[in-house]
């Protein structure tokens, strides 16, 4: 393999050069050559920066905290608890029992039994106002418990403003 | 006067091997876990399945420790799970892998503030940069096996025989990967002669 030292090394000279395997007749041709000498620096160069960039890369990542995935609860869980299948044999049972026992004992209800939707009750302007008021009480109480990040810095943004607008009133007066 | 030995030294005196590092996950993961999480970042080109790898790895060879015969070095142990661990990956998520390396790859300009500057000058500095990003776009074309191995070599720095246990290849079948790769990494810094 050490042929061509008055010319280049070969791609196997230059791989075993990386390796520090070569022999010493291409160490002596490094010396007399210097296209090849200078290529040999410039690549074990880029890759010992590479080395040590990446080096830096992963120490940084690994000192992060590593990303948990959230635990999320199997599909079918209950399905795994001894519990879940007597409560539900329970109430399996005592579903059947209550309509075995409601059809032994149906009693037809007459028509004029059966409820009814009733229209609401008419609800006074004065009682609407009051009902009103205590709303509004209520609201301006609540804003001003609140507080923001921004607002603890004295900031106030659109969003924190629209969000302090006084309620919807619900009814109306 | 009843003495007491270091299991340790036990260990080095009947040839056993010592399993401290395994023992401790919180050891494992100290010692490895930084040059296990560049060695899979760079084979498999996605930092984020490179975590979930090295976890699985050191994982697994912590509840596998009894099986750790001591005759290579933990590293090299941990390696040859890692690739195990990265092949199951290959098997199970081929149309995703490698080929968002575009996007996802480890970006090694983002480190060059944080580097200590033994080089000279700025421009140095940039050069020195740019060679590193060189490498590693040369490191997307070359094969799985070419990568691994390149890595294991010059960015890991095992021994062709400690690269022969973590991969299960001939040694002659690993020289010719390294010198393939050595050769597709000259091409791209621009190799002249």
């Amino acid at each position: 393999m050490e042929r061509h030292l008055t010319n280049h090394l070969t791609d196997e000279q230059f791989t075993d050069l990386l390796l520090g395997t070569s022999p010493s007749a291409v160490q002596a041709h490094l010396k007399a050559c210097s296209a090849c000498a200078e290529e040999a620096e410039r690549v074990s160069g880029a890759i010992g920066s590479f080395e040590q960039h990446s080096r830096i890369w992963a120490e940084r990542r690994a000192a992060m905290p590593p990303i948990m995935a959230p635990v999320r609860p199997p599909v079918f869980e209950w399905l795994h608890r001894p519990q879940a299948w007597t409560a539900a044999a329970l109430a399996i049972a005592l579903a059947v029992g209550v309509g075995v026992s409601a059809r032994n004992h149906h009693v037809p209800v007459a028509p004029a039994q059966v409820a009814t939707a009733q229209p609401a009750p008419a609800v006074s302007p004065a009682t609407l106002k009051a009902d009103n008021e205590l709303l509004s009480a209520i609201d301006g109480e609540l804003r001003a418990d609140e507080s923001t990040p921004a607002s603890a810095y004295g900031l106030s943004t659109a969003a924190h403003e629209s969000r302090n607008r006084p309620a919807k009133r619900m009814i109306d007066e | 006067m009843q003495l007491t030995l270091n299991p340790d030294i036990i260990a080095c005196v009947t040839g056993e091997p010592t399993l401290t590092e395994l023992n401790d996950i919180e050891a494992l993961d100290r010692i490895y876990r930084s040059r296990l999480l560049r060695f899979v970042a760079y084979s498999t080109g996605d930092p984020d399945l490179a975590e979930t790898v090295v976890q699985d790895c050191l994982l697994k060879a912590y509840n596998n420790r009894d099986s750790f015969r001591g005759d290579c070095a933990v590293y090299t142990w941990l390696a040859h799970i890692a690739l195990n661990l990265i092949r199951d990956h290959q098997r199970t998520r081929k149309f995703q892998f490698w080929r968002k390396v575009q996007k996802t790859a480890p970006d090694l300009s983002e480190m060059s503030s944080l580097l200590p500057s033994r080089e000279s000058s700025p421009e140095s500095q940039m050069l020195a940069r740019e060679r590193a990003q060189q490498v590693s776009v040369a490191l997307e074309t070359l094969s799985v096996n070419q990568r691994t191995i390149f890595l294991m070599r010059f960015i890991e720095e095992m021994e062709l025989q400690e690269i022969c246990e973590a991969t299960g290849m001939q040694i002659s079948t690993v020289k010719t990967h390294l010198h393939r790769a050595v050769k597709a990494v000259r091409l791209k810094l621009g190799g002249r002669i």
